[in-house]
């Protein structure tokens, strides 16, 4: 595997099994210095797993973990220059805010007047100055999160991991969270390894988003990548909401892939796919990609569809619709609230362009 | 691999601005906190690399002292006891030989002296163990289910003070309680029950008084918390389907504080074989229990100990068997109830 | 619940709690009788017997004696008891089950026995009936206690406590002395004073390894089997009054322990 001087974390070959369950199943992951990298998926997925083993909490049973170009596969979490934020922080009640950030300053050896200036520099980094004498339950859920936060940041660590962080949080305190974070990420210039099962929680504050299921990657990639281009099945369905369109492959045509659809032949983003002709394939259409218009208004360039249900969400209006070609394939879209679509029942047209259609691993 | 909008720029960061602070201000006076100084020692660095290389070595550190003290200070008292009933004399006198033998269980089935207290104790305790189940489980009924649960502390404790007083001085309490100017008979004659004092110290029933008295507790709690673990729902959802105070407690609540009655029978009747002080102080030449034969042994010079052991063995065996039996009978009562 | 049944429940609890009181309040008031004989009527008062307690110098010996013992098996019991404790509350190994009752046996085995089997101990040990004796005796006695008290405190402990610590630096050492034992103390402080009231008030175990030298309880009972006097009525009362400081201490630490957890 060649060493990029930019690579922090190589994961090489890593399995790990408990029991007959296989957590994690060959994975191979480069994460670069300063790369904010989320892994997301279903619980069970495998993403616990592999953040256990970069803290050095599970050793894998095959493969390597390469840390700044050590091996660090066999080292102590207490060896490693990795700190974690724990799901729900643990905080050690014992002890004050400033007891628990020094916690770490002390082990790694630095003198009193040391100590005090990393703390307070921390401290004042996340806005804590006034709860250093403050006990963790003195505080509330967000603080408490900073609290963790300055406790991990505060021994420089190298890699920061963080076990789903904000799910303690309340929804709304949550997205706030979410644009801090991403923000602390920027100016520590820290990597940070994000372990979560929310969609948007990754999408919002990731550089890179890994999709794992069943121990293995689904697809690796920016925010954009995945919610515009998902690869696989798994990958539309799991982030965002997304339509599914089944045909047959006709052919391609340089990026593109024509396919049969309900008679109809579309055209869809290959993404490197090569189906063989006369296949069955699958594509997705996210739901605010697929156009739709009454068919009254005179452009009659679309697929003829009825509207078989449709549901006001405030700023817009999901609608279901039936396409006339096949009555029983429903598509959903997403169209703007103040837009005269008509009523259940009422004909419309719908399209879309061919680059949002994203053509599926099978 | 991916190139999104990173963040490259080398910013005023946490990170270098810690090496600064790490150069500033370490003074002459400026040391190393405790933990920092002893995890920074080689020695001790190397120490606990050995200590904790391996899983194997782990366990072996934290269960080494724990199985050793458990086998040979919480078996190896009654193993040696057991030992030392089947030999024919204990101590050993030097240069003599010992020679295994079960004359000194014998010794028990022939002499009707070491047998009345033997029946003696076992009948005793196991009516002084139901008697203090039926005193103690209204008390702990109406402590689980009465009392606010906020106050339930509060009206244990006023019971826990008294029996963390220990054995002697409570029973020294109940001789004070029944002697013959004692306030049982003082308030008897008061209202004019008895002319007399009526002889309550060293009877039967002063040595079970004292008993109940000092197991009572043993009782209470697991009674107490069995009770408390029963969903208050329960009753109501039987008074619901038509039950009267009776049935409901009949079906509901007793067989589910099964487990509370066991246990709590279980460590009266054990404690109760085991008493030496109470009976002592509060009996009588027709009370003479087992646990004072058996001390009798041990007053002597010391070469009737391996009667003494045997003794000991005898009543530890009975014990626990009754304790066993009980056991059984309690699971398929309580079983018997679930189905 | 019907208020008859509710009424006659209380009545029952206040009878109890009467029952459990007068026997001792009896022996309380005895202590300040001015007379030599235990029983009423009691004609006047006097605080006599608490003079003659104090200047007594066997008395205050005995009550060293019996405090230093206490002290000695209580210290014992807990670094076993925890010891054990961790053990068992970790992770699973084959025999735990084993362990597990054996470390309860000496709880469960009946007073005399328990007397009996370690006097016989002693000897194989070689350790001769007195104060090494006693304090043995009893700190094997109430390991078990220590153990179920731990056991219940370390039950509740995250165990990511632990894997933040080595997170931040720590050997399995240090995040034990900084943050396991801790976590533990208010358990230890309370299992700590049950102990030392354990061994203060034990009389069986004392009687048959103290050799000649009495503990407090062991002297009660010789001086009760000579007689009744006022004087015990007095000592007595000393002890229930230590006791009932020492427990509700305990009681505190223990509860505190149940909510905050600092």
């Amino acid at each position: 595997m060649s060493q990029n001087p930019d690579t922090l974390v190589q994961l090489q070959g890593v399995s790990k099994r408990f029991g007959s369950v296989v957590a994690l199943d060959d994975l191979d992951i480069d994460i670069k210095a300063g790369e904010f990298v989320t892994f997301l998926g279903p619980s069970g997925c495998g993403k616990s797993t592999t953040l256990r083993i970069l803290g050095g909490f599970e050793k894998p049973d095959t493969g390597r973990v390469i840390l700044d170009g050590e091996d660090v596969t066999r080292l102590p979490p207490n060896k490693r220059k990795v700190n974690m934020v724990f799901q729900d922080y643990a905080l050690f009640p014992h002890m004050s805010v400033a007891q628990n950030i020094d916690f770490g300053l002390e082990l790694k050896g630095m003198s009193v007047s040391q100590i005090e200036a990393r703390r307070q520099e921390v401290m004042s980094f996340l806005e804590l100055d006034e709860f250093g004498s403050r006990y963790p339950d003195q505080l509330s859920g967000g603080q408490r999160q900073r609290v963790a936060l300055a406790r991990a940041l505060a021994p420089d660590p190298a890699l920061l991991l963080l076990d789903e962080p904000l799910g303690a949080l309340d929804a709304k305190l949550r997205s706030q969270v979410q644009q801090e974070l991403k923000a602390i990420q920027r100016r520590t210039n820290t990597t940070f390894f994000f372990v979560t099962h929310d969609q948007d929680e990754a999408l919002t504050m990731s550089d890179r988003i890994v999709v794992m299921n069943g121990g293995k990657v689904e697809q690796d990639g920016t925010p954009e990548d995945l919610y515009l281009r998902p690869a696989s099945r798994f990958v539309a369905e799991f982030i965002g909401e997304t339509n599914l369109l089944n045909g047959h492959c006709l052919g391609m045509e340089g990026d593109e892939v024509v396919i049969d659809w309900l008679g109809t032949p579309v055209r869809a983003r290959a993404g490197g796919l090569q189906p063989i002709k006369g296949s069955k394939v699958t594509c997705s259409l996210r739901l605010e990609k697929l156009g739709c218009v009454p068919s009254r208004s005179g452009s009659e360039m679309g697929i003829p569809a009825h509207i078989a249900n449709k549901v006001f969400m405030g700023s817009r209006t999901a609608v279901t619709v039936s396409v006339d070609a096949a009555p029983e394939v429903l598509l959903r879209a997403y169209v703007d609230a103040e837009m005269a679509i008509g009523s259940v029942g009422d004909a419309v047209q719908i399209d879309w362009d061919s680059a949002n259609l994203a053509l599926l691993r099978q | 691999m991916i190139t999104d909008v990173q963040n490259q720029q080398k910013q005023s960061s946490v990170s270098s601005l810690a090496s600064e602070s790490g150069n500033a201000g370490q003074g002459p006076g400026d040391r190393i906190p405790f933990w920092g100084r002893v995890s920074g020692r080689r020695g001790y660095q190397a120490l606990v690399d050995f200590l904790f290389a391996s899983e194997r070595r782990q366990f072996a550190l934290l269960a080494g002292i724990p199985f050793i003290w458990v086998l040979t200070q919480h078996l190896g008292p009654v193993l040696q006891m057991l030992y030392v009933s089947f030999l024919d004399a204990y101590p050993v006198a030097v240069g003599a030989q010992t020679h295994l033998t079960l004359k000194h269980y014998l010794l028990f089935f022939e002499e009707s002296v070491y047998r009345m207290p033997f029946l003696r104790t076992m009948t005793y305790s196991f009516a002084l163990t139901f008697a203090t189940l039926v005193i103690v489980y209204p008390v702990a009924y109406f402590l689980a289910r009465h009392v606010k649960r906020q106050n339930q502390l509060a009206f244990l404790l006023l019971l826990l003070i008294p029996f963390w007083v220990g054995e002697i001085v409570r029973t020294f309490a109940i001789m004070i309680l029944l002697g013959n100017n004692g306030a049982v008979n003082l308030l008897l004659k008061s209202l004019g029950f008895i002319d007399r004092p009526i002889p309550f110290m060293y009877t039967g029933f002063s040595v079970s008084f004292g008993v109940i008295y000092l197991t009572s507790l043993y009782m209470l709690l697991p009674l107490y918390s069995a009770l408390e673990k029963i969903p208050a729902s329960y009753s109501e959802a039987a008074s619901d389907l038509g039950a009267g105070a009776w049935t409901r407690f009949r079906r509901v609540t007793l067989p589910l504080s099964y487990e509370g009655v066991a246990s709590g029978c279980t460590l009266v009747f054990l404690m109760s074989t085991g008493f030496y002080a109470a009976p002592v102080l509060l009996g009588g030449p027709s009370t003479t229990v087992f646990a004072e034969t058996i001390a009798g042994f041990f007053h002597v010079a010391g070469d009737r100990w391996p009667t003494g052991a045997a003794f000991a063995c005898i009543l530890f065996l009975a014990s626990l068997t009754i304790t066993a039996l009980f056991m059984k009978f309690m699971g398929r009562l309580s079983s018997r109830g679930r189905r | 619940m019907t208020g008859k049944t509710r009424i006659l429940m209380s009545l029952i609890y206040a009878a109890f709690v009467v029952y459990v009181f007068v026997p001792l309040s009896m022996m309380v008031v005895m202590g300040f009788k001015d007379s030599k004989f235990i029983g009423f009527p009691i004609k006047s008062w006097t605080l006599d017997w608490y003079g003659r307690v104090f200047q007594d110098t066997e008395v205050m010996s005995v009550f060293g004696y019996s405090v230093l013992i206490a002290i000695g098996s209580t210290l014992v019991s807990l670094l076993i008891g925890t010891w054990i404790a961790v053990l068992l509350a970790g992770r699973k190994f084959f025999g735990r089950a084993l362990i597990f009752s054996l470390t309860i046996l000496p709880a469960v085995v009946p007073g005399i026995i328990s007397a009996i089997a370690f006097r016989i101990y002693a000897r194989l040990l070689g350790i001769e009936p007195g104060m090494m004796a006693v304090i043995w005796a009893h700190a094997v006695h109430n390991v078990p206690f220590v153990v179920l008290v731990i056991v219940a405190r370390l039950s509740t402990m995250p165990t990511n406590y632990i894997e933040a610590a080595r997170d931040l630096g720590a050997d399995p050492l240090v995040a034990f002395t900084r943050v396991t034992l801790p976590y533990l103390r208010p358990a230890m402080i309370g299992a700590g004073i049950f102990c030392l009231l354990l061994s203060f008030d034990d009389f069986v175990r004392s009687y048959f390894l103290g050799g000649y030298q009495p503990t407090l309880p062991v002297l009660i009972f010789s001086k009760l089997r000579s007689g009744m006097s006022p004087e015990i009525n007095a000592i007595s009362t000393i002890v229930i009054v230590l006791t009932a400081v020492l427990g509700v201490w305990a009681e505190r630490s223990m509860r505190r322990m149940n909510g905050a957890s600092r």
